[in-house]
């Protein structure tokens, strides 16, 4: 590999694992924390990069006085909106970041459409139900033109027309990773926010959360929202990064199931362990892609079936024989008993054997305090 | 003789969309897990229909007990290697699921690797092929048309014969309604569930021979039609023999018939949406009814007191 070529390699690879994990860190919310099987994580994603096909792209044709039918005539359009942008960079960061709040809220609002059977329905049929939700995305995509062009797809106006050709890919790949980034930290703070233990105690004893007082349908139906906004975000900057979008691409496998994969062999409910698995998968895929050539003479079949063998093989493996993933899930940290007050000893447990037995009204007490603080 | 070909389709459908559906149940029934991969038993049992007329030569019709034998084969092998080590090890049912797509991804690559060696060996087109000149006409109408609904019928009558009065079938309706309790009377439930695998796959693996005569052959097949499998095993309650049945017939028709109707009404744009139909049946029946038709209590429905 040439240096040039692994310079390209790297910097394609870096962008495409920062748009996989801010997906893959938002499914984690939902399934890692929160225990939803969202089956349909192509639904946000897709709805990401249909904003992206359908908004930006009439308002900068709009402002620079552009003609002509958006779908139609697209690509003419957007190579004389990406002239105009070239000139205009201050609007097209605003109408890109614009774009990145409509995806965020378009995915939002089917998070609360999809949360509508998640705070119903348990189990398979929720994933069956889910995945259904997502199916549905791709189907109206291909089908009703005016959003994406059907199954020609459209180009997507570049807000980074400004830059030469050489740093048009770097400058985009380190927004998305700080992008990433930012998505990293928020995740981080969210699962150790009183939202986040809530989360998990949802996940692991809904009942003993609600007889506690909480209000579990509404917790589930907060983080699905959340997640279905980061991924439609992540929907969003990939077709901005690709610079078009085609409604096949958002397909079952490349937005559900590849992030469930990645997710599970980084660690499930474990952020560090999603950017491992999620790192793993892209460097395998794209090494895969890379050096297609070269094993065409070893292999009786196309290279394309090895990524589809070793990957399914992979997390079968992971699944039966390490199944907390990587990197584990990590136990909360809550205040220690002894520093809470109840008894002398060790976090997580009530009283060190050795201890002498507080007399029955005052461990009353302190277990009561527990509860009160 | 002549019928509108969509009364053919929308019966060959039907009937190969029920038999998909009872593979399901039966797998469903024992480790309770929505089988991803099932579609892609059918692929198994379509490229064996392709082997068969194209590489052999002979009738599409032998390659049914081969289907079946493959297709039982790839999904005893999911059960035993896959799902039975994930159960005993308490997996979640996500995590299960998430193991039969995985398993399905490999099934996949396999077909599409097989598909590949069809072509470069015998020069046999292997994508996105049809079979349908292979059949043979009864009453000018293509053999299939009486097959598939009377595959179903014969099916019925053996599968109830054999649940409800050999010694192996109270054996296996007693190891899916209680494990445990199956086990303490001496039951293998192990072999049970691993006879009921094979009929599951097995069915799939007819049906799918049996499709390649009608429908497109594809490696990809599997993934297109699951969700019609879904829609159809849901709304049949995902729980006994005749609702995968009636499922499967009422998603078939609706499929078929329904598109036809409503590019009557509204214009021929619409039959582009068709693949929404398995959807909306799996959204309304999990709103409505959860556990199916077979779940609704139709006494109470007719106004008759029910026990």
């Amino acid at each position: 590999m040439s240096l040039e070529s692994f310079y390209i390699f790297s910097i394609d690879l870096l962008a495409i694992f920062a748009v996989y994990a801010i997906v893959n860190l938002s499914l984690n919310l939902e399934f890692g924390y929160g225990g939803v099987p969202n089956f349909g994580k192509v639904l946000a994603v897709g709805a990401g990069a249909f904003v992206v096909a359908a908004v930006p792209g009439r308002i900068f044709a709009s402002m620079a006085g552009v003609e002509g039918d958006y779908i139609a005539d697209n690509l003419a359009i957007i190579s004389q909106v990406n002239a105009w942008l070239a000139d205009n960079v201050e609007v097209g960061f605003a109408v890109f970041f614009l774009t990145l709040g409509v995806a965020a809220a378009v995915g939002g609002v089917l998070g609360m459409a999809t949360s509508y059977p998640a705070i119903r329905l348990r189990g398979d049929y929720l994933a069956i139900t889910l995945m259904a939700f997502g199916e549905g995305i791709r189907i109206i995509g291909n089908n009703f033109v005016p959003i994406a062009g059907g199954t020609l797809g459209v180009e997507v106006p570049d807000p980074l027309a400004f830059l030469p050709d050489g740093l048009r890919f770097p400058v985009a790949t380190l927004g998305l990773v700080l992008i990433a980034v930012a998505v990293f930290v928020y995740s981080e703070k969210m699962v150790r926010s009183p939202l986040g233990r809530l989360l998990r105690a949802v996940r692991d004893n809904e009942m003993a959360a609600g007889a506690v007082g909480k209000d579990t349908a509404r917790v589930r139906m907060k983080i699905i929202i959340v997640s279905a906004a980061l991924a439609a975000i992540g929907g969003a900057l990939y077709s901005f990064y690709v610079g078009s979008t085609i409604a096949f691409a958002y397909d079952r496998a490349s937005w559900t199931f590849w992030p469930f994969l990645m997710i599970l062999i980084g660690g499930l409910a474990n952020n560090r362990g999603v950017l491992v698995g999620t790192f793993i998968f892209v460097v395998v895929r794209k090494l895969i892609t890379f050096f297609k050539d070269s094993f065409e003479g070893y292999l009786p079949f196309d290279v394309v079936w090895l990524d589809f063998l070793l990957l399914g093989a992979i997390l079968l493996a992971v699944l039966l024989y390490r199944p907390q993933g990587i990197l584990v899930e990590k136990p909360t940290h809550t205040i220690p008993f002894l520093e809470a007050g109840v008894g002398p000893g060790s976090a997580g447990r009530l009283w060190s054997p050795d201890a002498p037995l507080p007399d029955d009204a005052t461990r009353r007490a302190k277990i009561l305090g527990v509860f009160y603080r | 003789m002549q019928i509108d070909p969509i009364y053919s389709d929308a019966l060959i459908f039907s009937s190969l969309l029920a038999l998909l559906c009872i593979g399901l149940t039966l797998t469903y029934l024992t480790t309770r897990v929505p089988n991803f991969a099932h579609a892609s038993f059918a692929t198994i049992g379509i490229y064996m229909a392709l082997v068969a007329s194209r590489v052999w030569e002979t009738s599409p019709y032998v390659a049914i007990p081969i289907a079946f034998a493959v297709a039982g084969a790839a999904a005893l092998a999911l059960y035993t290697f896959v799902l039975r080590p994930l159960i005993r090890k308490g997996a979640s049912f996500a995590i299960q699921m998430i193991a039969t797509l995985a398993f399905d991804l490999i099934l996949i690559a396999l077909l599409n690797i097989f598909a590949d060696y069809i072509v470069r060996t015998y020069h046999v087109s292997s994508r996105e092929f049809t079979l349908r000149s292979y059949d043979a006409q009864v009453f000018d109408l293509p053999m299939l048309v009486v097959v598939a609904p009377a595959a179903i019928a014969v099916l019925v009558l053996v599968l109830h014969t054999v649940l409800k009065k050999t010694k192996f079938g109270i054996a296996m309706r007693a190891a899916t309604e209680n494990q445990d309790l199956a086990e303490t009377v001496g039951i293998n439930v192990k072999v049970v569930y691993g006879v009921s695998w094979v009929l599951g796959g097995g069915l799939a693996g007819i049906a799918g021979s049996l499709m390649a005569l009608w429908f497109q052959g594809d490696p990809n097949f599997g993934p297109q039609i699951i969700p019609s499998v879904f829609a159809a095993s849901i709304v049949g309650g995902f729980s006994s023999i005749y609702g995968a049945i009636v499922g499967g017939i009422l998603v078939g028709l609706t499929e078929v018939l329904g598109t036809r109707f409503l590019a009557g009404e509204f214009g021929a744009w619409i039959v582009a949406y068709r693949p929404l139909i398995p959807l909306v049946f799996i959204a309304v029946t999990l709103m409505l009814a959860p556990r199916g038709l077979a779940g609704i209590s139709w006494g109470r429905l007719l106004g008759r007191s029910s026990a």
